[in-house]
């Protein structure tokens, strides 16, 4: 084909996908406005999520961004490094048309929209390199298929092994291996070394931004806050400096008022629901369901837990960290991930719920696979359990409702 | 006498069930089509008629399927399967708890506790294998009404395998095989065989007792004997399959 053509070609076509993601964004925030539960202090969430690429999250935090694959590799560290931690994702069903000539059918619809993006701005610097986890193959071959979309400045990849035993000894040594390799890149990127005291202020940070996600899940749990609403203000994380992030949240969290919680209380586990793609939080509130609690990445799970640090030297901060986020992990790509069932059981003693939803992303092979013994485990103490595959195509709605509508009365037959 | 209406607002059919006192005393249906919410007022009005009562006598009208939320006038919603639940476990006499749906566009399989309330549920997603819309789709490339599948399916030869239960797939296959030469009599046996895997998968190891077939495609002997063929376990019908969730829906009133 002549270049020419070809040039203008897809000029055409991503002008056709930039105003379709901006249509996507815009009605997924227009109905989050529009809720009787809408209130100001939720503006600036909504104002994050209406751009949620890594230039703009740069601009507002006034760091350069570096990109995450995954949520393995320990923030403090690289804020300490001076950087904005920035953890790559989409659900954008828009961007993801653009990488589907390449690829199997049923790739990732996350990374399949990741490669949309990067496509989209192929023509933007590769920024720093990303720092890319071995979690799962499709994370893994990511490289590999951004090679192939033919994107002409393709980033470099701080690789991080992932041990994927959790359980051993061997598994950890090795881990706090990487995190040590991992220090010694975000010094050399960053061109300084990261000090001690540096460290220490960004575990503090990250510390209180943990204890104001354990205020916003208790807010959700006591119906203070919609779940949606909850599943909006995580998602923009990574979108702002990590303290501007918190003060907000936590000026949000000193207007809520006492709400109700109506229908059938449920726990989400399974893939991650990213914005904008908010199909299933919708479709569990038509279907009178109530998420109170989560496990996904992309919600409950962007922190592993609060880190207790006892051993303030660096050495000590290092080994603290990397044992907490590997050990805190429960992404299914794990082969010993006892902790994920007895984390469902375990938040249920503190939780009212009643059943448990499982969301698959249809080509995301672990938690696919990982359901199966979840349901039976979970079935076995008495929790409903309903498993639902989807993607990020809104075609499928009304056959998820129908379910959704049915699992909710099973709930209540309880 | 006060009446009840069941509405089931079908992907491909909309079915009315009246009742007086959960006797039933009409059904009928109308092909899906827009302005469902007439569809279902003429299919109201017709049993009035039928059966002589006034319209103030309906004391309450109850919608489920998939366009329920295009009857305004309904007085209660139900989701489909616990309507099909509790009017399946009704009409069977209260012996129901494995029940096989083959709706339009989707097929579903139900299990019932003692009280014949859902205690769990399977679906397909958004493929339509196995469901009416394949049947339909096949009986247009047969050019054969879907009434004659079951006769027909009984006097094949030889037992063919069908490789596909994907609509699409199945539609360049099953034309493959006509152009082939081979008699329509085994390719609906192969059909209804192919149908019968696709529900043993989705049923798992679970089903308590006979199953309970259920929904349009369920009128198909042809299909009934396939799925006995597949789990090996005694497969039953009620007289009027199509109209079990309607009137599940008009019990959801009491």
């Amino acid at each position: 084909m002549n270049p020419d053509v070809e040039r203008e070609r897809r000029q055409r076509l991503f002008q056709k996908v930039i105003r379709k993601n901006k249509d996507e964004t815009a009605k997924v925030l227009g109905t989050l406005r529009n809720r009787e539960d809408y209130r100001p202090e939720l503006d600036y969430f909504l104002d994050l999520a209406a751009d949620t690429s890594a230039t703009a999250a740069e601009k507002r935090s006034e760091r350069p961004a570096l990109r995450l694959l995954c949520l393995q590799a320990p923030l403090e560290l690289i804020h300490a490094a001076g950087f904005q931690p920035f953890k790559v994702f989409s659900g954008s069903l828009s961007t993801s048309t653009l990488a589907t000539q390449d690829f199997p059918a049923l790739i990732c619809p996350l990374l399949r929209a990741v490669l949309g993006e990067m496509i989209l701005n192929e023509s933007d610097s590769p920024g720093l390199p990303w720092v890319l986890p071995t979690t799962c193959d499709w994370v893994v071959k990511f490289p590999e298929m951004l090679t192939l979309t033919g994107h002409p400045s393709k980033p470099e990849f701080h690789w991080l092994e992932l041990p994927h035993l959790k359980n051993r000894r061997d598994s950890r040594e090795r881990w706090l291996g990487e995190v040590w390799q991992l220090k010694e890149f975000l010094e050399k990127t960053s061109k300084r070394p990261i000090k001690r005291a540096a460290l220490l202020e960004s575990a503090e940070i990250y510390g209180h931004a943990e204890e104001i996600l354990q205020r916003l899940k208790i807010a959700r749990e006591t119906g203070f806050l919609s779940s949606v609403w909850f599943m909006l203000i995580v998602n923009t994380f990574f979108l702002d400096a990590v303290e501007k992030w918190t003060a907000r949240a936590e000026i949000l969290l000193s207007a809520l008022t006492a709400g109700q919680i109506t229908g059938g209380r449920v726990f989400l586990a399974g893939s991650p629901i990213v914005f904008p793609n908010f199909k299933l939080p919708f479709l569990f509130e038509e279907a009178g369901l109530t998420v109170v609690a989560d496990d996904l990445c992309s919600s409950e799970r962007l922190f592993p837990g609060k880190t207790l640090i006892t051993d303030t030297s660096v050495f000590g901060l290092i080994s603290t960290l990397a044992g907490r986020y590997h050990q805190g992990c429960l992404c299914p790509i794990f082969a010993d991930n006892d902790r994920r069932i007895n984390n469902i059981l375990g938040r249920r003693t503190n939780v009212s719920f009643h059943g448990v939803i499982f969301h698959v992303l249809k080509g995301c092979h672990p938690y696919d696979l990982e359901s199966f013994s979840l349901e039976n485990g979970l079935k076995a103490q008495g929790l409903k359990f309903i498993r639902l595959e989807t993607d990020y195509a809104p075609e499928d709605g009304q056959n998820l409702l129908t379910r959704l509508e049915a699992y909710r009365a099973t709930l209540t037959d309880k | 006498m006060v009446l009840k209406v069941g509405l089931d607002l079908g992907s491909t059919a909309i079915k009315a069930v009246l009742a007086d006192n959960e006797q039933i005393l009409w059904r009928g249906k109308s092909p899906t089509r827009p302005g469902q919410e007439a569809v279902g007022q003429s299919l109201i009005d017709s049993a009035l008629a039928e059966i002589g009562a006034p319209g103030n006598a309906i004391g309450g009208i109850a919608v489920t399927g998939y366009g329920k939320k295009l009857f305004s006038r309904s007085d209660g919603r139900v989701d489909e399967i616990s309507a099909n639940a509790a009017g399946l476990f009704r009409l069977s006499g209260g012996r129901a708890r494995t029940i096989v749906n083959i709706g339009g566009q989707d097929l579903k399989v139900l299990f019932l506790d003692d009280r014949g309330r859902v205690a769990d549920f399977r679906m397909n997603d958004k493929c339509a294998a196995g469901t009416g819309r394949f049947f339909e789709l096949a009986a247009r490339i047969l050019d054969t009404p879907l009434e004659e599948f079951g006769v027909l399916s009984r006097l094949a030869e030889k037992d063919l395998e069908l490789n596909s239960t994907c609509v699409v797939f199945a539609e360049s296959e099953i034309v493959s095989l006509l152009a082939a030469g081979t008699p329509k009599e085994e390719i609906i046996k192969a059909l209804h065989a192919s149908v019968a895997r696709r529900v043993a998968a989705l049923l798992g190891r679970n089903s308590r007792g006979p199953i309970w077939l259920d929904g349009g495609p369920a009128r198909n002997s042809g299909l009934l004997e396939a799925i006995e063929d597949e789990l090996l376990t005694e497969v039953l019908v009620l007289e009027h399959p199509q109209y079990t969730v309607a009137y599940g829906a008009l019990l959801a009133l009491d």
